[in-house]
């Protein structure tokens, strides 16, 4: 079930235990010549340049950054990577939710950095939908967490009901 | 009879059951060599497995303190078999158990499902066991019972998905009483539970910068206590500091930011929230009530002249009524305390023959019910006046009948630098000295209440900032030495105590406190004015001379 500070190369897999390539870039700040393809900007460049461009983009998101300054472009962004730089840093955590449960946002929440089996759990709950594993069986740790706990009890952002809310919808 | 508590249903099962199976896989993998210590530290944490200075140390949540004499035998069990025969209360109203064995530690889990029981989120930067007021459900001066609403934060903050990794550990504390035994302002989010609704107290805590909480709220409807501690908890998790393990608590981000601007970046959370996906309905609400209704108090006629009788002919047991029994909402009942601290023993610690006779009195004279109190003592909530003597007579003879609470020598205690690999100083053979300097029943009873609290390091596990008498261990180039706070108080009227003085030598303490307490003896204007009493009327220099050797 365990498998922190993993040496394992880190693969992309969605909520549904798939391994996919990436097709995303990480804009550096000081690129301006764009790239190939879909890319990523950084959170202040998002804020600088997302009003005056047209298309679909990346952001990413360090634990710092306010979520919510993204809203007012959230139309043009159609994936959202969160960073965990470290595995005890929770901010991310809430990052997700504000997006998927204040802003309704639709697109691909994706947990980049220190992701680890042992948190795939709590993101799956908190509505991330892509990670960037290092695990020796990415596909294995997304399933295994996604079955680990029958029983939850808060509402958050996915589709598992609490237990009071199976408790009075079966009495 | 089983006593009248929450019990658990399939969802809680199946909870604690795939918890467990993944606890146990865990250890094997630690157990064969897959994962190192290190790998393996985050794991066992959430899990309440410490490793101390000399053993492992497990960490049994109690919710809300609250115990059935089943769980209590299982804890004897536990000792007996896994342990060196005792265990330890906590002021956490938890059990510790101070050497086990790895291997064995997925099957004391296993032992623990059986009765409803777990070690989970007793350790981790998450949320941990709300604490209330040991007497509730009983206390006379009780106007809401917070047990169900301890229970509806319990299952709420239970595997939190956001609030799993947060800053610092996160400690909340509930009571519903006039006076306030569970300490509410010194904790991370303090709770007083009103027939009109909550009053929300927010940055209280104790360790290196100690602070009172400060209300942010009032009038809280019950039905949305839970969306409203989420909003709390999301601006903590956001914006609560990082980058220094001493200055991650709430406290500081309430301090930086200041109560109001928190309070408005709390309200603006909350306003945006879904709130229905949050707050359990009405009926959940209801159900967690239902499972505390009062338990079926005996009938019989109390003899009040018998009871006299049994008093005058027994002074100890007198004694022991008027110090270990708290008035109870019912006239024909008492809730009895019984206290963890004999003279020059470790606080807070039982064997497995005294848990198995306090589970067998339980079962006897209250209704099969016990807690732990964060004074570390084993309350029995509910006890028929007319069965006092009997319990009084079988708690004596397995020296539980310690009649010293509230007292001079009902002392808090860390484990201090005999347990724990954090601690500066020794605390438990410090307060076996002081306990032993007060040991005379009469002298004890002439003091009337003063609470001392130890600890042994600036993390405070002793509570030392609200103790009447406050005592810090602090470690002096290599020498054990010892702060003398005064004034502290964790009540209704909570107050830190401030450092007076300079520091102490270990064998020095007894003495400078009992120049203290003879002090107060002399200036107090009647038996009936406590020492915190003439404390804040006369003023802490007054006593700060006493503390040291007259030159």
């Amino acid at each position: 079930m365990s498998q922190p500070n993993s040496t394992h190369t880190p693969q992309l897999v969605t909520r549904d235990g798939a391994v996919i390539p990436d097709g995303w870039t990480l804009l550096a700040d000081d690129d301006t010549t764009g790239a190939d393809g879909p890319f990523i900007l950084s959170f202040e460049r998002a804020l600088r340049e997302l009003d005056g461009r047209n298309g679909h983009y990346g952001v990413r998101v360090l634990p710092a950054d306010d979520v919510r300054l993204l809203e007012p472009f959230l139309e043009k962004i159609t994936l959202i990577e969160v960073a965990f730089p470290g595995y005890r840093d929770g901010r991310g955590y809430s990052t997700a939710r504000i997006l998927r449960e204040d802003f309704g946002y639709t697109g691909i929440v994706r947990a980049v950095g220190d992701v680890l089996r042992d948190q795939l759990f709590y993101m799956l709950r908190c509505g991330f939908d892509e990670f960037v594993v290092k695990d020796k069986d990415p596909s294995q740790a997304i399933t295994s967490a996604a079955q680990r706990f029958q029983t939850v009890y808060q509402g958050a952002a996915d589709s598992n009901r609490p237990a009071w809310a199976k408790r009075h919808t079966l009495a | 009879m089983s006593a009248t508590m929450y019990k658990y249903d399939d969802f809680d099962h199946a909870f604690v059951r795939d918890r467990n199976i993944e606890f146990a896989d865990q250890v094997a993998r630690r157990l064969s060599g897959e994962i190192t210590e290190d790998q393996f530290k985050p794991l066992r944490l959430m899990n309440g497995l410490y490793l101390q200075l000399h053993a492992y140390m497990l960490r049994i949540a109690v919710p809300y303190g609250v115990l059935s004499s089943r769980q209590m035998r299982k804890f004897a069990h536990i000792a007996r078999t896994y342990d060196r025969d005792f265990g330890h209360f906590t002021t956490r109203q938890n059990l510790q158990f101070n050497w086990v064995k790895l291997a064995e530690a997925p099957k004391i889990l296993e032992e623990l499902a059986e009765v409803e029981m777990h070690a989970l989120q007793t350790s981790g930067n998450c949320i941990r066991n709300t604490t209330t007021d040991q007497f509730a459900g009983a206390a006379r001066d009780e106007h809401s019972d917070p047990r169900p609403w301890a229970e509806l934060i319990r299952q709420w903050s239970s595997n939190h998905p956001e609030f799993t990794f947060l800053p610092r550990k996160f400690k909340i504390a509930i009571t519903g009483a006039q006076k306030d035994r569970a300490a509410i302002r010194v904790h991370d989010i303090g709770l007083h539970a009103k027939p009109e609704g909550f009053d929300v107290y927010v940055g209280g805590g104790m360790g290196r910068t100690p602070s009172l909480g400060h209300c942010i709220r009032t009038g809280l409807p019950g039905e949305k206590l839970l969306s409203y501690l989420e909003a709390c908890l999301r601006v903590y998790n956001r914006y609560g500091r990082r980058d220094n393990i001493y200055k991650a608590r709430i406290k500081i981000l309430v301090a930086a930011l200041g109560p109001d601007e928190y309070k408005r970046q709390v309200e603006e959370e909350w306003a945006r929230m879904d709130q229905a996906k949050v707050d359990a309905p009405v009926a959940e609400i209801d159900r967690l009530k239902s499972f505390f209704p009062d338990p079926e108090f005996k009938a019989a006629a109390f003899d009040r002249v018998a009871y006299q009788r049994a008093q005058t002919a027994d002074a100890a047991f007198a004694r022991w009524i008027k110090n270990n029994t708290n008035p109870h909402k019912r006239d024909d009942h008492v809730s009895v305390t019984i206290s963890l601290k004999p003279v020059g023993l470790p606080p807070g610690d039982a064997s497995s023959a005294q848990m198995d006779v306090m589970a067998d009195v339980a079962d006897a004279f209250a209704y099969s019910e016990l807690r732990v109190s964060h004074e570390q003592n084993i309350i029995l909530p509910h006890v028929h006046k007319g069965d006092l003597y009997a319990l009084y007579s079988q708690l004596d003879a397995v020296n539980l009948s310690t009649a010293n609470v509230g007292k001079i020598t009902d002392m808090i205690v860390c484990p201090g630098l005999d347990y724990c690999s954090l601690a500066n100083a020794r605390s438990i053979p410090l307060a076996q000295d002081i306990s032993q300097r007060f040991e005379d029943a009469q002298l004890s009873d002439q003091i009337g209440d003063l609470q001392i609290k130890i600890s042994g390091c600036i993390n405070a596990c002793g509570h030392h900032h609200v103790g009447h008498i406050g005592i810090l261990g602090v470690d002096k180039q290599g020498i054990e030495f010892y702060q003398i706070l005064l004034g502290g108080r964790a009540d209704e009227k909570a107050a830190l105590g401030v450092i007076t003085g300079k520091g102490l030598p270990a064998e020095a303490v007894p003495a400078a406190i009992e120049r203290v307490v003879r002090l107060y003896l002399d200036l107090r204007t009647s038996d009936s004015e406590r020492f915190i009493d003439t404390l804040e009327r006369v003023g802490r220099e007054t006593f700060a001379g006493a503390l040291h050797e007259p030159a």
